[in-house]
Formats: structure tokens, C-alpha cells, sequence
């Protein structure tokens, strides 16, 4: 599993925007997201619960889509972001 | 403080709230509420007219919401569209017209927070910012 994950909804459109960045992302990169749906796959819901308390701090105190966080780090930005902003993140040691 | 129901016992309007109304607002008869059960609430609610809101009928009903408050429905047709299938995914699939750009916690009070239309006024992309908006996009300050 890639300790990059992306917690996204199907019909959220912040999300829907944020996906062709990610794709391009990973085609200029070695960085590979785990790309979680949260309002279909129950499971996936639970792992984004699971984060909870780090997400929540960065997130306006709330579950929100997109969230990207780094597993290893618990860095966590939420939201549509642009593309060099999310590249140097991921990119992050 | 914890909320409870009231029951209006000239008209049966039900409040769920920490006080019940001073007013009934359909009857208009004063000191009108007496407490009930949320048994005896859901009953009285359950028990009334089955009023369904399709994804159309509550797009109109969130434009007349929006008609007396300083924001308005997006006008990106497609970003509505888009959130109208999630809302009423989430309402087939778990209960409630979640917002469908955030998730339940499942803490019941808590989740209720993130029931569509939300207290988004007081979010930070919308509260004090000249171009806010609700968290999903679905509201937007009304230029």
C-alpha cells in the first residue's frame, strides 16, 4: 500500500477536479496515491475515520473531500489544491 | 444542552429543540407545546403525509432557502448536478442528506451537522470571505 492516500467521494466535485492532477502527478512521478472512495466502499469510510483526529486538525475539524494524507508523516492537506502545491507535498521526505 | 420534542396540542406541529416555541409557527397559538417522547414524536411524524422530494423538488426548495439569505444555489449548473446525485446517494444509502464532499463520523449529533443545507455561514471558506462558499460548492455568496 502506498503511504500516500487520496480519500475521495464519487459525486464530490472538488474531487472530481483533483483527479486529473493526481493522474499527471503520478505519470511525471514515481509518487502513487491509494485512492479511497468514502460514500460507496464502507471500508474505505472506516480508514478515513481511522485518521480522524490528524485529518479533523487540518481539515476545519470535519471529515472533508479531498484529504490526501501521508500515512507514515500524518501530513494532511484537504482540499482542492494546485498542482505544484500538491506535487511538492507528495514529494516531501 | 440536549435537545427534546415538543408537541403543539392545538395542531400537532412537533419542535425539536432545548425549548419549545414561545409561538406554535402554523397554528399560532401561545405557550402551545407540551413535551413528548422521541417515541411519541416519531410516531406523529412518521404517521403524517409521505411527502417525497426528488432531486428536483428539493433543488427548488433549497432555491427558496437561498431566496432570503445573502448566498444562492452555484450557478454552475454542472457542479450542482453533480453534488444533487451525491446528496440523494447519500440519503438512499445512509439515512440522510449527507454532503457528499465530507463524511460521517457516526456520532449522531455530530453528523447532523453535515446534513445538507449546513451551517456553512460559519465555516471558514464561507465566513468573512467575499467569494465564499460552502464547503461543497453547492452555495455561494450572492454577488
Amino acid at each position: 500500500m502506498s503511504k500516500l492516500i487520496m480519500f475521495h467521494g464519487r459525486e464530490c466535485p472538488h474531487c472530481r477536479r483533483m483527479m486529473p492532477l493526481i493522474e499527471k502527478l503520478e505519470g511525471e512521478t514515481a509518487v502513487r496515491f491509494d485512492k479511497r472512495e468514502i460514500w460507496h466502499d464502507e471500508k474505505n469510510a472506516d480508514l478515513m475515520r481511522s485518521y480522524k483526529p490528524v485529518i479533523t486538525a487540518k481539515c476545519g475539524g470535519q471529515l472533508r473531500v479531498p484529504t490526501f494524507i501521508n500515512t507514515e508523516t500524518n501530513d494532511v492537506i484537504c482540499g482542492e489544491v494546485e498542482y505544484d502545491k500538491l506535487k511538492a507535498w507528495a514529494l516531501k521526505e | 444542552m440536549k435537545k427534546r420534542y415538543w408537541r403543539c396540542f392545538v395542531c400537532n406541529d412537533v419542535h425539536y429543540g432545548i425549548a419549545p416555541p414561545e409561538l406554535c409557527p402554523t397554528c399560532k397559538v401561545l405557550h402551545a407545546y407540551v413535551e413528548i417522547t422521541a417515541a411519541e414524536a416519531r410516531k406523529i411524524l412518521g404517521g403524517g403525509a409521505d411527502v417525497d422530494l426528488a432531486p428536483a423538488d428539493f433543488r427548488q426548495a433549497i432555491e427558496r432557502f437561498a431566496a432570503g439569505n445573502e448566498f444562492m444555489v452555484n450557478p454552475d449548473a454542472e457542479r450542482v448536478e453533480t453534488l444533487l446525485q451525491g446528496i440523494f446517494e447519500n440519503e438512499k444509502n445512509h439515512g440522510l442528506k449527507y454532503c457528499p464532499c465530507r463524511l460521517r463520523t457516526k456520532d449522531w449529533d455530530e453528523d447532523l451537522r453535515i446534513i445538507c443545507p449546513c451551517n456553512f455561514t460559519i465555516h471558514e471558506t464561507y465566513k468573512g470571505v467575499p467569494d465564499g462558499e460552502c464547503w461543497c460548492g453547492l452555495f455561494v455568496r450572492r454577488k
